[in-house]
């Protein structure tokens, strides 16, 4: 519960900081912190534009996307508070109900019958394909360590005793971190500020979307990020009381922010026919950990 | 319970169907065998009810002759769930065959042959699950195999067709050899063709080699990859609702039958399972990558039936190895998979399989880079394709998540219990099931998009609309049951949980406990579905709310600013899964037809591309070995010459050998 208000309210600044930290590095003043989310409240109130070539799917997909963010939220925990729902095995759930916001958003693309659209969209479910192995070698390793399935008593019990389980949540804190970037579709796989439809993945596919939906859909990247930075910042916490646990969550947010706004300032992005195989080399790091957990445990000996 | 009604009753309306299905005016002969489907399931319904709600085990047993031995029958829960699919299918089938044949209303002695097989496919099928005795099945499982072959080859004028039915034919007997062998293994070992005696084989002899035949002549009905070739020719060549029977259900024989011997098993259970975890791994991760290149929309759910099978058989090894191990409860989990995978990818091949049925019906063309934007004109069966391509992803609220989550939840209780070597391949196996999930996702946009989103990619020669009553009744069927499983995972579950116990024989003192945490996450899982409908439904209702009074005006796409776009502009299916099939170009053959433009030639004229994608294993494995055997086989050639009078020789040479060998014992 307290973790789900947490991520909602990280999320309204997050964008945000994230700007703020990109301006500073390239020497300009920026907007405020809280433009990206004026702009959002700005979007829910203008009317539409559709395409005569859309059908219903291009109507609801939005909502579906956003929705399955909502759902993915839900089993965040923080530190030793549960979030709304904790079961065996959520994580499962964590990944294959954010697939059904990205399948929506996929076939709404699609069903704009751009020739730039399917072009995103097409890359969208290539890369986070990709990603996708990364996320559940990740976890099993770490279910494997604790002997836990689901986030909050694998978060608990996680605690880093030797200097492996340092490395561990280094590689771990990696991993999350540029999974957050594919799926957000930010700077070294996706460029969100290029100007060319070509070269773009998921700007290309809400090129039709306006109004209402395109809020839902910018707001529902917003709470993407703060969700992972969640994940993250859970990484840090134990079973830590409270006051500890919020300010870490904070500041991991905050750190999380303005490191994605330096890397997006200082790299350029991957060539796009080869950002498949970079993402694949998450899953390599993932393996790390894997071998990481098995030399903690012992099994080698 | 006597059970001896539904045998002589079934064989009764096998008879009766071959003879009023001919006597019936065309119109009335599909009636006619929906009427017949729909009794022998209505037969079958107190035998598999009394064993899956009242946990009894029915058997029948009659003497034949001395020397075939006794026939005999047993239905316990493995055979009832399986019966219980059958029946579900084969009805909905029947339905929608109806339907689908009505083209077909002028060509009276195929479809009548046609009906009849219909008949005789279903009972067959219901004849193998209730088998119990090697001859008998053996028998069975060549009616089905038979039947199933003619039902596929309705259009058998067609090169293609032909070829399909022979490879189909060719690989089911090569799989029934197998069998043989096996049963006459265990007859010449045990004395008995009695399904007892390979529980007495397997006890006291090394199990890994009649597993291994059972499981090849099983696995090639089945389709593991590498004996899968025949599936990619059959599915498309078979009218729809054969397509839909033969993914949902024969196919799935050949998993009854594995499951069958798994139930004999008595030890070697985790080198089995190891063996079928990496068979199924490669399985799963081939069918799909193929399912995601090809265009033709009935070999993608053909290969997607691999993919599937993969996934099943994932589930499968999760048991055996749960077993070897002796933890329980992830063996437990493993089968309980296994049959819940079953049902729900018999539901949801059999809708996806008549929904391209319908857009076959409408268009003529399998080829998806012909259409496009039939959701206007065919709303209700792009909705059928949009749930059953959730559902096959494994997406949530729908019943394919709750058997992939079994399976990960067991894979991941085995995790914790092993040593170092087995957690790497378990992990593997997660990391593989991801990504299995990931292109299924890759996949199904690609073909929703493809056939149902944008506009019209040709003209077609008549508008299509939507298909009949008939045909979509059956659906919405299909589509009720998949949903209730998705939101109720747990009356499912437990109606499996004992089936799957049976395969886990405890000693008196041990107790199977299911983890209340377990069925809590089910439970769980189910409200979430239902609390996502309900969000979805909220923002909707909101986003429609506060868009009363703003403006909507209508527009063309986006084209950056190009004014005249046209259909062809549209990205393509192939296009989409383009960057896949080069990246895994070493899996997935491309071959390509073209002429290079010379350097001469100044103003080139019109020309044809052609791209096709090419299944590795047949072409790189298993052709070069058909050729040297053929290569070998064509000295023999002049055997089979066509003269009558020399095949009458060779049957009196046979006699006369045969007479000799009596004579002087040596037979």
């Amino acid at each position: 519960m307290i973790s789900f208000i947490l991520i909602i309210l990280t999320s309204i600044f997050f964008t945000g900081i994230l700007i703020r930290a990109k301006s500073k590095a390239a020497g300009r003043k920026g907007p405020s912190i809280l433009q990206p989310i004026k702009d959002i409240i700005r979007l829910f109130k203008k009317g539409s534009v559709f395409s005569t070539t859309t059908s219903f799917i291009f109507q609801i997909a939005p909502s579906i996307y956003f929705a399955s963010v909502i759902m993915a939220i839900m089993v965040i925990p923080l530190g030793t508070y549960k979030g709304f729902i904790s079961f065996e095995g959520d994580f499962v759930f964590f990944a294959y109900i954010l697939g059904v916001g990205k399948f929506f958003n996929i076939i709404s693309a699609l069903d704009t019958g751009s020739s730039f659209e399917g072009m995103g969209a097409s890359r969208e479910a290539l890369f986070s394909m990709f990603a996708e192995p990364a996320f559940f070698i990740l976890l099993g390793s770490f279910a494997l360590l604790t002997g836990h399935s689901s986030f909050q008593e694998i978060f608990l019990s996680l605690h880093f005793g030797s200097y492996i389980s340092y490395i561990l949540g280094v590689l771990a804190t990696v991993v999350l971190f540029m999974i957050a970037l594919v799926e957000n579709s930010r700077m070294p796989f996706d460029d969100p500020n290029t100007h060319l439809e070509l070269t773009m993945v998921h700007e290309v596919m809400i090129l039709d979307n306006s109004g209402f939906d395109l809020a839902l859909i910018l707001s529902a990247t917003n709470l993407k990020f703060a969700m992972y930075g969640a994940l993250i910042a859970n990484l840090y916490m134990g079973s830590f009381p409270l006051y500890l646990t919020i300010p870490i969550f904070f500041g991991v947010q905050l750190s999380f922010a303005i490191a994605i706004g330096l890397l997006e300032s200082f790299t350029a992005r991957f060539r796009m026919n080869h950002n498949a195989q970079y993402i694949l080399i998450l899953s390599s790091v993932s393996l790390l950990i894997f071998l990481g957990v098995l030399l903690v445990l012992g099994q080698f000996n | 319970m006597d059970i001896s009604y539904f045998i002589f009753g079934s064989l009764g309306i096998i008879i009766l169907s071959l003879v009023v299905i001919p006597l019936l005016p065309i119109k009335l002969k599909s009636t006619a065998v929906i009427c017949l489907v729909i009794v022998t399931s209505a037969l079958s319904l107190m035998p598999i009810i009394q064993v899956l709600y009242f946990h009894r085990i029915l058997e029948y047993s009659f003497v034949v002759s001395r020397s075939l031995g006794t026939i005999s029958f047993q239905i316990d829960s493995l055979s009832a769930w399986f019966m219980l699919l059958i029946n579900v299918i084969c009805v909905s089938g029947a339905f929608y065959g109806k339907g689908y044949l009505v083209s077909y209303l002028k060509q009276n002695a195929n479809t009548t042959i046609h009906w009849i097989l219909f008949v005789v496919l279903q009972i067959s099928m219901l004849w193998v699950c209730m088998a119990h005795q090697a001859l008998f099945f053996l028998i069975s499982w060549e009616l089905m195999s038979l039947s199933a072959l003619l039902l596929v080859m309705l259009e058998h004028e067609k090169p293609e067709t032909l070829y399909a039915g022979i490879n189909y034919l060719i690989q089911a007997h090569v799989g029934v050899i197998l069998l043989t062998v096996g049963f006459i293994w265990v007859y010449s070992s045990e004395g008995s063709l009695q399904f007892d005696a390979i529980k007495n084989f397997f006890s006291h002899h090394p199990p890994i080699g009649l597993f291994s035949i059972f499981f090849i002549g099983f696995g090639l009905k089945t389709g593991f990859v590498p004996l899968h070739t025949w599936l990619p020719y059959a599915h498309p060549a078979a009218p729809s609702h054969i397509s839909g029977i033969m993914s949902g259900v024969v196919v799935k024989m050949g998993i009854y039958g594995i499951l069958r011997m798994t139930v004999y098993l008595n030890s070697d259970y985790l080198r089995i399972g190891i063996i079928i975890l990496i068979l199924s791994l490669i399985t799963a991760v081939y069918g799909i990558l193929n399912a995601a290149v090809h265009r033709d929309f009935k070999r993608m759910l053909a290969y997607c039936t691999i993919e599937n099978i993969g996934i099943i058989g994932i589930g499968l090894a999760v048991g055996l190895i749960g077993k070897g191990i002796g933890n329980q409860l992830m063996a437990f989990l493993g089968f309980a998979a296994v049959l819940l995978h079953t049902l729900n990818h018999g539901l949801y091949k059999a809708l996806l399989f008549f929904t391209v049925g319908n857009v076959y019906q409408q268009t003529h063309t399998r080829d998806m880079e012909k259409l496009g934007g039939l959701i206007r004109t065919m709303p209700q069966t792009a909705i059928f394709f949009l749930v059953g391509g959730m559902a096959i992803g494994g997406l949530p609220p729908f019943n394919g998540f709750v058997s992939e989550f079994l399976i990960y939840v067991g894979l991941l209780i085995g995790i914790k219990t092993m040593s170092a070597a087995y957690i790497s391949l378990l992990t593997f196996s997660i990391a593989g099931l991801a990504i299995v999930g990931g292109i299924s996702m890759l996949t199904f946009t690609k073909v929703f998009g493809t056939i149902f989103l944008g506009t019209p990619r040709t003209r077609l020669h008549h508008r299509p609309r939507e298909v009949s009553f008939i045909m979509r009744f059956p659906q919405y069927f299909i589509l009720l049951v998949m949903l209730s499983i998705g939101l109720f995972p747990k009356f499912y579950f437990s109606a499996v949980s004992r089936i799957a116990a049976s395969f886990i024989p405890l000693k008196a003192s041990e107790s199977l406990l299911i983890p209340e945490s377990l069925l809590n996450s089910l439970t769980t899982t189910g409200w979430l579905g239902f609390g996502f409908v309900g969000l979805i439904a909220i923002l909707l209702f909101i986003r429609k709310r506060l868009s009363l009074n703003a403006l909507h005006p209508v527009n063309a796409t986006w084209g950056c600013g190009y004014v005249r776009p046209t259909p062809k502009m549209q990205y393509t299916g192939k296009s989409f899964s383009k960057s896949l099939g080069k990246l895994l170009s070493f899996v997935v053959l491309e071959k390509k037809k073209y002429k290079e433009i010379p350097v001469t030639e100044i103003f080139p004229k019109s020309r044809k591309h052609s791209s096709h994608y090419k299944d590795l294993i047949e072409l790189e494995i298993l052709n070069p070995i058909v050729d040297r055997l053929l290569f070998s086989l064509n000295y023999f050639k002049f055997i089979q010459n066509g003269n009558i009078q020399l095949y009458i020789l060779y049957g009196v040479f046979f006699i006369v050998l045969v007479f000799l060998g009596t004579i002087f014992k040596m037979i």
